[in-house]
């Protein structure tokens, strides 16, 4: 059963994206896709009714294949640094080449972890957030990379080779949240680092390669990272048993020591996650087709980041790396979101709202109390759905208008009616209750108060993300006086991942409080029950403390959904408008013509067309004003916490 | 009905519109918002926005350029609405009757409620005025 | 249950009362100041049955979704105060109601409501901070942000906390439409953008948005009247000195410009509320 189970998770992906590279018919394919996508699923449900396990592959020398791709891997990214010309890539790949071979061949490391898998709550979480929302962005890819080569005039097809990355990738992160044994663990970090490259790439116009090239730089110094902590651990705290992640977080180990590798590693977790000064190769990635930013940016790679840094969390609990871990966080949310601000491109407002959102999660990780790791959890899961959801309806309007501007979308309600409804919602869904992210923030800034720094830039970073979100959804809907939408059809291929999402946001929305209780608890309690060192004085804090109970326990979601349903839904279903209602706009009785007409006389009497924008403040939150600002700060912040780690043991 | 239509009376909203006047009469009007004759005592707020206005004052003859502007005012006002001629220009043309560009008086484009004949008219002329169209709007069964 | 329903009821129904009443003392008193008699006390009232009564435009038919959304994420708001519930969860649902009259204006192609939705958006900015920052001062002080439990405390808060007091009489200002920070719309006459993001609110429409401001303006001044709830009715004392305060304030000050107030409420306000909360944190510690 089990066997079964990790296969599936793990090696069905391989499989099924080979079958796909090889078989070139279009509808075969699509066959294929939803074939997995939908095994991927029931997979991950079946997780959930099975329950915690820990699961070893016998019968076959995993290890060595592990490290024999391991170099394979290497060794292509050498020879990507030598194509591409980039030494920053050469650099990184010769940094993390030279440790692992030294590791292996000089120092002779014998690196048998048992288990080599280990299943639990927060692990099944993850599973179920990449096996459900990724597999739903696999279906849309389908129709989606149809369509984008439809339009870019392609003359040969290269759809089969992107659904193989896709489709790999997500056994990459199974097997990236399963795994016990931390050279496994950094396999298989590899593996979505090297996906990530191809699937960035795969438009081959010199900006994808250049931004893929920077996305691979800079997760390849997370990687020697990586590689660094496991030698250190390994050199420090004798032998294989401490690369297993159960005994890092366990307490098993010798805390003094610990400090450095962990912080290392959440480094690592930090350039996955994109973190300042990091986020420019997620912002790079938004070149790609939008399968790639909604599955690298809402529910895999970066979610591996946040992972990490969330499973590592009891190893640092009371440390001052994790205030530094929790700050890092907090600033990096309060730092994108500015930025968002002053973007213009939707998917870039999307990528900044992701990074500021991993930021969250990060900060509430280092908080590192049993609340905010739950918040931490339940983020993941929304922001997985919601993000995923958005990221689906950029590529949607995308493929409506061919153009990623938001001011372009400007009046997209009238044009495309259903589009605009479902990414509405999507929006309303990241910021404002009743929903779910809110429900996260609302207990991230409970357990912020620990760390009052991160409270307050909580808080800012939060005002924020209210202004550039409601600027975009102001886009979307301003419409004209004209009466009657126009019917609007999408394809299968489009609709049912839309749909799907939509309906998952408010069903895990709705039934917040039982999934908090029953997985989320269960799993925050997973994170940080393993923990001997500082446990005494989480028993103060436990989740059934009054304060979570009295939020989600008791508290009644579902008053705060009829409160939306009853302000936002029923008018918008039931409330009608007669033709002999309507008036044009304002315009000092200098409107022109049609009821419907957006100019007004000038001078001369000549037709004038109203331009309206938003306010994006270039010069106050611009890049170029903000970057070097927020980047440094960002950087001694991030040596703040890798020096925590050394100095304060 | 008896609430509203009562409050129809003590709230009447003004919009000040200028078609081509000398603007002695947009003085005159502007002066009935002041301390001295304060007709904010009746409710009367000078709202500037016809989506908001329950009484168009007009002021000067209507030409041709500002007649499209005034028919367009006129129809962003939500109903029940009056429209008060203010001033001689605006009641029939005045001095600029004959003018190449003058259409004549605001009854050239709107139907006029009240018109307040005078050049250019007293603020007590205004006031009144309005009062005369709170009347008619009050014996109206709308 | 009997009770709360009660409860819930007489909010709903008694909080306008109170709010036209207060917009119709404010209207005197502001005309007092400027030297004129004024309307009578119950103007506010006959405006808002005058609307009722006039002719139903609208220029789309999501404008009165979100005017509507508006007057309910308000009430839903201060039912939040008077059930003594989560303080942090009234912020959010007032946030709501604030990014719904921001849409209200952003949903039609009018240039003047346009021009008002986006500084509304600032005024948002301006004033969000400094209410999630009492959130978090009455969190650092009571160690939750249940509103009961600051009704449960005997001492006041606003001796812990009157840096922020200061900075919520900033909010107050905002909130209430006076000058210097009416920059979105302005109950006086017209001003540059003639009535900012309510300039396509007309008849019914408009009656609405003026009762959601009602119910706002009780519940502003409610939570001012949290920083003395024992006993209450010095707290309520507090906020109708304050409602004068905003009003003396209204009359001698001009408006000033959007990026003023962001400035300024960013500055003042977030030193005021970040001092204050990191002294109870220092003074205190976790609770």
């Amino acid at each position: 059963m089990t066997d079964g189970m990790m296969a599936i998770a793990i090696l069905l992906p391989l499989l099924a994206g080979l079958v796909i590279f090889l078989v070139r018919d279009y509808y075969a394919r699509n066959v294929v896709v939803v074939v997995t996508a939908l095994t991927l699923i029931a997979n991950s449900i079946l997780f959930v009714v099975k329950g915690p396990f820990t699961y070893t592959p016998t019968g076959f020398n995993w290890g060595l294949v592990i490290e024999v791709l391991d170099y394979a891997i290497l060794i292509f990214y050498l020879y990507l640094g030598f194509t591409l010309r980039n030494w920053l890539v050469l650099i990184f790949a010769v940094t993390q080449l030279i440790p692992l071979a030294y590791f292996e061949f000089v120092m002779k490391a014998h690196v048998e972890v048992a288990p080599a898998f280990v299943v639990d709550n927060l692990a099944i979480i993850m599973c179920l957030v990449i096996s459900i929302v990724g597999s739903l962005i696999c279906i849309y890819a389908l129709r989606y990379m149809y369509d984008h080569e439809q339009h870019a005039h392609v003359e040969k097809s290269r759809q089969s080779r992107f659904l193989l990355w896709l489709v790999l990738f997500l056994g990459a992160m199974n097997g990236l949240v399963f795994a016990n044994n931390l050279v496994w663990l950094y396999f298989f970090w590899e593996v979505t680092t090297m996906c990530s490259f191809m699937l960035i790439s795969h438009d081959k116009t010199e900006l994808a390669i250049k931004n893929a090239a920077r996305a691979l730089w800079m997760n390849s110094t997370g990687g020697t990272a990586f590689i660094i902590a496991i030698i250190y651990l390994y050199v420090t705290q004798g032998g294989a048993s401490a690369l297993s992640m159960q005994n890092i977080i366990g307490g098993t180990l010798q805390g003094s020591i610990l400090l450095l590798p962990v912080a290392l590693l959440c480094y690592t977790g930090c350039t996955k996650a994109a973190q300042m000064p990091f986020q420019s190769w997620l912002l790079g990635a938004m070149v790609a087709p939008t399968p790639v930013s909604a599955l690298l940016h809402s529910s895999t790679m970066v979610k591996a980041g946040v992972y990490l840094v969330l499973r590592l969390a009891p190893a640092y609990a009371g440390t001052y790396v994790s205030t530094a871990v929790a700050i890092v966080g907090a600033f990096t949310f309060f730092g994108t979101s500015a930025l968002a601000i002053s973007q213009s491109t939707g998917k870039r407002v999307l990528a900044y709202s992701t990074i500021a959102n991993l930021g969250l999660i990060i900060a509430c990780a280092g908080i590192n109390t049993p609340l905010s790791i739950a918040a931490a959890i339940l983020l993941i899961i929304f922001h997985a759905i919601s993000k995923g959801m958005l990221f689906l309806c950029a590529g949607t309007i995308e493929h409506l208008i061919w153009s990623r501007d938001i001011e372009d979308m400007e009046g997209l309600a009238a044009k495309a009616p259903l589009t605009t409804l479902i990414t509405a919602l999507g929006i309303l869904s990241m910021f404002l209750p009743p929903f779910g992210m809110l429900l996260g923030k609302w207990i991230a800034l409970e357990a912020a108060y620990r760390i009052p720094l991160a409270a307050v830039l909580f808080v800012l970073a939060s005002t924020m993300t209210i202004v550039f979100w409601t600027k975009w959804l102001g886009r979307l809907l301003q419409v004209l006086p004209k009466l009657g939408w126009p019917f609007e059809k999408l394809s299968l291929s489009y609709s049912v991942p839309l749909w799907t999402l939509l309906v998952g946001i408010f069903v895990v929305g709705i039934g917040v409080a039982p999934i908090y209780q029953n997985f989320v608890a269960s799993a925050a309690h997973n994170v940080i029950s393993g923990t001997q060192i500082f446990a005494s004085g989480w028993d103060n804090m436990s989740l059934s403390g009054t304060s979570v109970k009295g939020l989600l326990g008791y508290f009644p979601v579902w008053a705060l959904y009829a409160v939306f349903a009853i302000a936002v839904l029923l008018p918008l279903i039931f409330v009608g408008l007669k033709p002999t209602q309507l008036r044009p706009v304002y315009m000092c009785g200098e409107q022109s013509g049609a009821m419907d007409a957006d100019e007004y006389m000038a001078e001369a009497d000549t037709k004038t067309k109203v331009i309206l924008g938003g306010y994006y403040f270039q010069d106050s939150l611009g890049e170029k004003t903000l970057n070097p600002v927020v980047n440094t700060i960002a950087i001694l912040l991030l040596v703040i916490m890798i020096g925590c780690g050394v100095i304060l043991k | 009905m008896g609430l509203i239509h009562n409050s129809r009376i003590k709230s009447p909203w003004i919009m000040h519109f200028d078609n081509s006047s000398c603007n002695g009469c947009d003085i005159e009007v502007l002066a009935c918002l002041t301390p001295l004759y304060d007709v904010e005592r009746f409710g009367i707020v000078n709202m500037g926005n016809p989506k908001h206005a329950d009484v168009l004052l007009i002021t000067g003859p209507v030409n041709r350029r500002t007649a499209r502007v005034l028919r367009n005012l006129y129809d962003q006002v939500p109903g029940p609405k009056m429209v008060i001629a203010v001033g001689t220009c605006a009641s029939t043309g005045g001095v600029f009757h004959n003018c190449y560009n003058v259409l004549g008086g605001v009854d050239k484009v709107v139907p006029v409620d009240v018109y307040i004949p005078g050049c250019s008219v007293r603020p007590e002329a205004i006031i009144d005025g309005v009062v005369l169209a709170l009347q008619k709007l009050a014996s109206a069964n709308l | 249950m009997m009770r709360q329903l009660i409860l819930l009821i007489a909010t709903i129904v008694v909080a306008p009362f109170i709010g036209g009443l207060l917009f119709g003392i404010d209207r005197r008193i502001t005309a007092r100041l400027q030297g004129r008699f004024g309307p009578p006390i119950l103007q506010p009232f006959y405006d808002f049955l005058k609307l009722i009564g006039k002719e139903r435009i609208a220029v789309s038919r999501l404008q009165f979704v979100w005017i509507y959304a508006y007057l309910v994420f308000m009430v839903g708001s201060l039912l939040c105060l008077v059930f003594q519930s989560d303080f942090l969860i009234l912020v959010f649902l007032l946030g709501f109601a604030g990014v719904s009259l921001v849409l209200a204006g952003f949903s039609t192609k009018s240039p003047y409501s346009h021009f008002g939705a986006n500084r509304e958006l600032l005024q948002i900015m301006a004033y969000e901070p400094v209410l999630l920052l009492l959130a978090i001062g009455i969190y650092a002080q009571n160690g939750t942000f249940l509103i009961s439990e600051i009704f449960n405390q005997s001492r006041p808060l606003i001796f812990s906390l009157w840096p922020l007091f200061i900075a919520v009489l900033y909010v107050l200002t905002i909130k209430m439409r006076k000058s210097p920070f009416d920059i979105a719309t302005s109950h006086h006459a017209h001003q540059e953008i003639v009535k900012g993001v309510i300039t396509e609110f007309s008849g019914p429409y408009y009656a609405l948005y003026q009762l959601a401001e009602w119910y706002e303006i009780v519940l502003v001044l409610g939570i001012v009247a949290l920083f003395w709830t024992n006993p209450l009715w010095v707290g309520i004392l507090i906020a109708l000195a304050a409602f004068l305060l905003e009003l003396l304030i209204d009359n001698i000050a001009a408006r000033m410009t959007a990026p003023w107030m962001v400035r300024l409420s960013w500055t003042v306000g977030l030193i005021l509320g970040v001092l204050n909360i990191a002294y109870i944190y220092f003074t205190k510690g976790v609770s």
